[in-house]
């Protein structure tokens, strides 16, 4: 199967690349999904499991997953990890309580082996609102100058609003391409 | 009662760690103490009316000193903190001032490097574009030289198109040479056949020729031989001739002899005729005479008639009588006449007879001689006529003879002029053989001539060609001239490059420089950090501890409800706080020995009578940080109650499905998962229990797995084994099945006997 699966994407040449959104719960990472996929804002509720969808971006295809960012379901998130390209991390940027427990979040998905060659790009959401953080001081905040062996990158990104979305999407396209 | 709630109280300390233990609250206690967390105060006291005074009395004093003693423990560690800070602001100080003197250096080494590079690129880029130009000049100069060349080139490969085409018109040209050629010699070939075959005719006819010949020879000694015959034939003949004359000539006699005696003979038919002719003269004359006589004896008759008859007449009668006389006298003198003529010829008769008689016997005699004469001729005139017989033969002989020699004259005379002819046809082939051959030559000549030609001016291309081989290698030469001015240029370029490369490594040694400076930094803002978090956990602690106390103190409240007369709210507290600072103090002193950086304060603690000396003011200020810090907890503690309540939701939205029997255990979760908050990285071990909870989540996962594309489908098996507590046999079923279906060929997986629908074994029950 495996075998056989890897001569058939050799091929037809363009795997469909999988990404994960991950994040606490209310970050906004479906609304990212469905932005992203039909490009409108979709009201959504609580994700209690997760949404997948396939996403065109530039003739690169995603499978993207968006998995529930709530407590009780974040345990899950590692039954998801394999065979993953990349991972955008949907950080809150008004939730200045949670961000501790969103570093904490990240720093354990990271260490993950299944993990260990995704790319990680993290959208720093609801720049819209009025109090927002600034990348830098989420960049900090989340600890990524301390990432080693790791391509990330931060965006200032509004779902609802659809900045940042597409020069986000622009990097992770250009270095998927760039790292096959 | 409270020796139960202390029990537990430590028990929960005990076993924070463990979620889900096996502590079991009251719902209502557990429910109002969730309450009072989510309010601000804790003034709500449960009523329970099943203890003694005696012992909450006893129980209260104790208290009161476990109060005292937190009380006094608090103090201390607000001198700790105040040293803290002190060490804190210290380092900050210190921090800013390394900071900018380190970003002065930074500046200065920034700009100096700046300017060098400023510098260094502009001598790089002068350079560089003196050597583009003359780059550009050089290769200007080799394009135009590659242009010429590759002119030339296209030129000696169009003449060099140009002989190619030549020399397959030459091959072309000899091919049809040798064409004609063979042509010919099928021809040459053809008519020496020919010739063969008219020369073996021509043998033939000669061998047929000597035949006639011999032939003729042999006809020739016939005709000879027959000559021979023919010439004692005539001699023959001419004896024969002779004999002929002889006998001729006697039959001249003979014929002379019979001539006398046919004369005698006509002499005596003459005579005989004459006689006959007088006897019947004689006989007429006697015819006559008797008829005149019988007219007479008529007339008489007739007169004596008429005498008788007629008397009258006697006259008549007289003279009829004188002539009767008269006739009778004259009958008698012819009578006498008669009587003598007929005696004279009864005589002439006589002798006549003998005579005739005579002749008749001389004529026997001759006509005897005749006959013999006559047997003679016959027998010569057959001896004659078969001489005759022979010599016609002889001469039909030859005339036989003569024909035949015609007929082969006239063959011959054929066969000579086919020879001729033939010898004529084939001199004219040979002629137009040789003609044809001539032509042929000629050709051949006037080919080999093109030949030559050609290859004379396939030569002049050869010499051509190697002369602009020349010129090319040359031109080569001048290339690798030119490759090695370009190499030369390389080389300096290599140069500059090494140059850059050395500039590049001062700048990267001065980046390094500068990172280590940066790393400094760094190590200092990492001390300020660790510094800050050592703070940050002191307070932390303290704000545990006055969770704690609060916790105590609602505790106490509900105790202060049972023995509301007796005891005083004030005093109440005083205790309890210090009971909870005596159970706080285990942990500071462990965390105290843990950690390095909390080991200075704690060496330097002063003991906590010393605190009246310290100035009030001092210490107002730092009651009023306190009291701040105080007020921030809280408000993380309000943050933190706003998610227990998240997660009170959720948990009530799955007790609704639960049966009512586990709600205890799932209320009970609250508890230690606030606990568990602070390091709140969810670890594997939170899977199995935390299990009940996600049955909205498992529902939900199996439902799409099960709705969903095989591509997607096979990234949530592993959700779905995990979920499920799958084994890793029925997990890698699944996986195998899945790829079965993804796949376009390949066999279905055999289930195998040891994976079953794990029945048998049932882990752990689903609750």
């Amino acid at each position: 199967g495996g075998f056989f699966s890897s001569i058939f994407s050799s091929l037809f040449g363009t795997r469909e690349m999988r990404i994960l959104i991950l994040g606490l719960d209310g970050a906004g990472k479906t609304t990212i999904l469905y932005r992203l996929q039909v490009g409108e804002v979709v009201t959504t509720i609580p994700t209690i499991g997760f949404n997948v969808e396939t996403v065109t971006y530039k003739n690169l295809k995603f499978q993207v997953w968006d998995l529930g960012g709530q407590t009780s379901i974040r345990p899950y998130w590692r039954c998801y990890y394999s065979n993953t390209d990349a991972v955008i991390y949907v950080v809150d940027s008004c939730d200045r309580d949670r961000i501790g427990i969103s570093k904490s979040e990240l720093v354990a998905m990271l260490e993950e082996e299944e993990l260990r060659k995704a790319i990680l790009v993290v959208f720093a959401n609801k720049q819209d609102m009025e109090q927002a953080m600034t990348s830098s001081e989420m960049a900090n905040s989340l600890g990524l100058p301390a990432l080693k062996d790791r391509k990330w990158q931060i965006f200032k990104t509004s779902a609802t609003k659809g900045t940042g979305l597409d020069e986000a999407m622009e990097w992770l396209v250009e270095t998927l391409k760039s790292r096959q | 009662m409270f020796a139960k709630l202390k029990k537990k109280i430590a028990e929960e300390t005990a076993v924070a760690q463990r979620p889900g233990g096996a502590t079991r609250i009251p719902r209502s206690v557990s429910k109002e103490s969730v309450a009072s967390m989510g309010a601000d105060s804790g003034d709500d006291f449960a009523s329970d009316g099943s203890s003694s005074r005696e012992d909450l009395s006893s129980q209260l004093l104790r208290r009161n000193e476990q109060i005292r003693k937190l009380e006094a423990r608090l103090s201390d560690y607000a001198e700790q903190v105040r040293n803290l800070q002190k060490i804190k602001e210290k380092l900050e100080i210190a921090l800013e001032k390394h900071q900018d003197s380190s970003m002065r250096k930074f500046q200065e080494q920034n700009e100096t490097f700046q300017a060098n590079r400023a510098k260094m690129a502009e001598g790089l880029a002068l350079a560089l574009a003196r050597k583009d130009q003359e780059w550009s000049e050089k290769m200007d100069q080799l394009e135009k030289e590659k242009n010429i060349l590759t002119a030339q080139l296209q030129e000696m490969k169009n003449q060099s198109m140009n002989l190619f085409q030549r020399r397959d018109e030459m091959d072309e040209l000899e091919g049809f040479q040798q064409q004609e050629l063979s042509k010919i010699k099928h021809m040459l070939l053809k008519k020496e056949e020919s010739l063969g075959k008219m020369e073996q005719e021509l043998e033939a006819r000669t061998r047929e020729l000597s035949r006639t010949q011999e032939e003729l020879m042999n006809s020739n000694q016939m005709s000879s031989d027959l000559s021979q015959k023919l010439e004692e034939l005539q001699r023959h003949y001419s004896t024969l001739e002779e004999q002929r004359d002889h006998v001729i000539a006697s039959k001249t006699g003979a014929e002379s002899k019979i001539t006398a005696l046919e004369q005698k003979e006509q002499e005596l038919q003459a005579l005989i005729q004459q006689l006959s002719i007088d006897l019947q003269k004689v006989t007429a004359e006697t015819q006559e005479k008797e008829d005149v006589i019988t007219h007479l004896q008529e007339k008489v008759a007739s007169l004596e008639k008429r005498l008788e008859q007629n008397l009258s007449g006697e006259e008549h009668l007289q003279e009829l009588l004188k002539e009767k006389t008269l006739a009778e006298q004259n009958l008698e003198d012819t009578r006498q006449q008669l009587l003598a003529a007929r005696s004279s010829q009864a005589k002439a008769i006589n002798t006549l007879e003998t005579r005739v008689r005579e002749l008749e016997q001389t004529l026997q005699a001759s006509e005897e001689q005749l006959q013999q004469s006559k047997g003679i001729v016959a027998a010569q005139e057959t001896q004659i006529q078969e001489l005759a017989a022979a010599n016609q033969e002889s001469s039909h002989v030859q005339q036989q003879a003569l024909a035949l020699e015609q007929q082969f004259l006239e063959r011959t005379q054929a066969l000579e002029a086919q020879i001729v002819a033939l010898e004529r046809t084939r001199a004219a082939d040979q002629t137009t053989a040789e003609q044809g051959m001539r032509q042929l030559e000629q050709e051949n000549a006037a080919l080999k001539e093109c030949r030559n030609e050609y290859e004379r001016s396939l030569q002049n291309h050869q010499f051509e060609l190697k002369k602009l081989k020349e010129e090319w290698s040359q031109r080569e030469i001048v290339s690798v001239a030119m490759a090695q001015a370009l190499e030369e240029v390389r080389k300096q370029r290599e140069e500059f490059q090494q140059q850059a490369a050395n500039l590049t490594a001062i700048i990267d040694e001065k980046e390094q420089n500068l990172r280590e400076k940066t790393e400094v930094l760094l190590q200092k803002e990492q001390e300020i950090l660790q510094l800050e978090r050592g703070h940050n956990s002191a307070l932390l602690q303290i704000h545990q501890l006055q969770a704690e106390l609060e916790a105590l103190r609602t505790l106490k409240a509900e105790e202060a409800a049972v023995v509301a007369e007796q005891e005083d709210l004030l005093r109440l507290r005083g205790p309890l706080q210090a009971e909870a600072l005596s159970v706080n103090e285990s942990h500071v002193t462990s965390r105290a020995m843990q950690d390095p950086v909390f080991q200075l304060p704690t060496a330097g603690r002063t003991p906590n009578g010393e605190v009246g000396a310290m100035d009030l003011t001092q210490l107002q200020k730092e009651k009023q940080d306190l009291e701040q810090q105080l007020l921030e907890k809280n408000k993380t503690i309000k943050q933190m109650q706003q998610r227990m309540l998240e997660l009170r939701k959720t948990l009530q939205k799955e007790l609704k499905i639960r049966p009512d029997n586990e709600l205890f255990e799932v209320r009970e979760k609250p508890g230690p998962e606030m606990a568990n908050m602070a390091p709140s990285v969810t670890n594997n071990t939170d899977l199995t229990d935390a299990r009940e909870i996600n049955f909205e989540y498992l529902k939900h996962v199996v439902l799409k797995f099960m709705s969903c594309r095989e591509s997607e489908a096979f990234h949530l098996i592993k959700a779905v084994s995990v979920l499920l507590n799958f084994s890793q046999e029925e997990e890698n079923m699944l996986k195998e099945t899945l790829e079965y279906k993804m796949s376009w060929f390949g066999s279905k997986p055999a289930p195998k006997g040891s994976i079953r629908p794990s029945i048998s074994n049932p882990r752990i029950p689903w609750s």
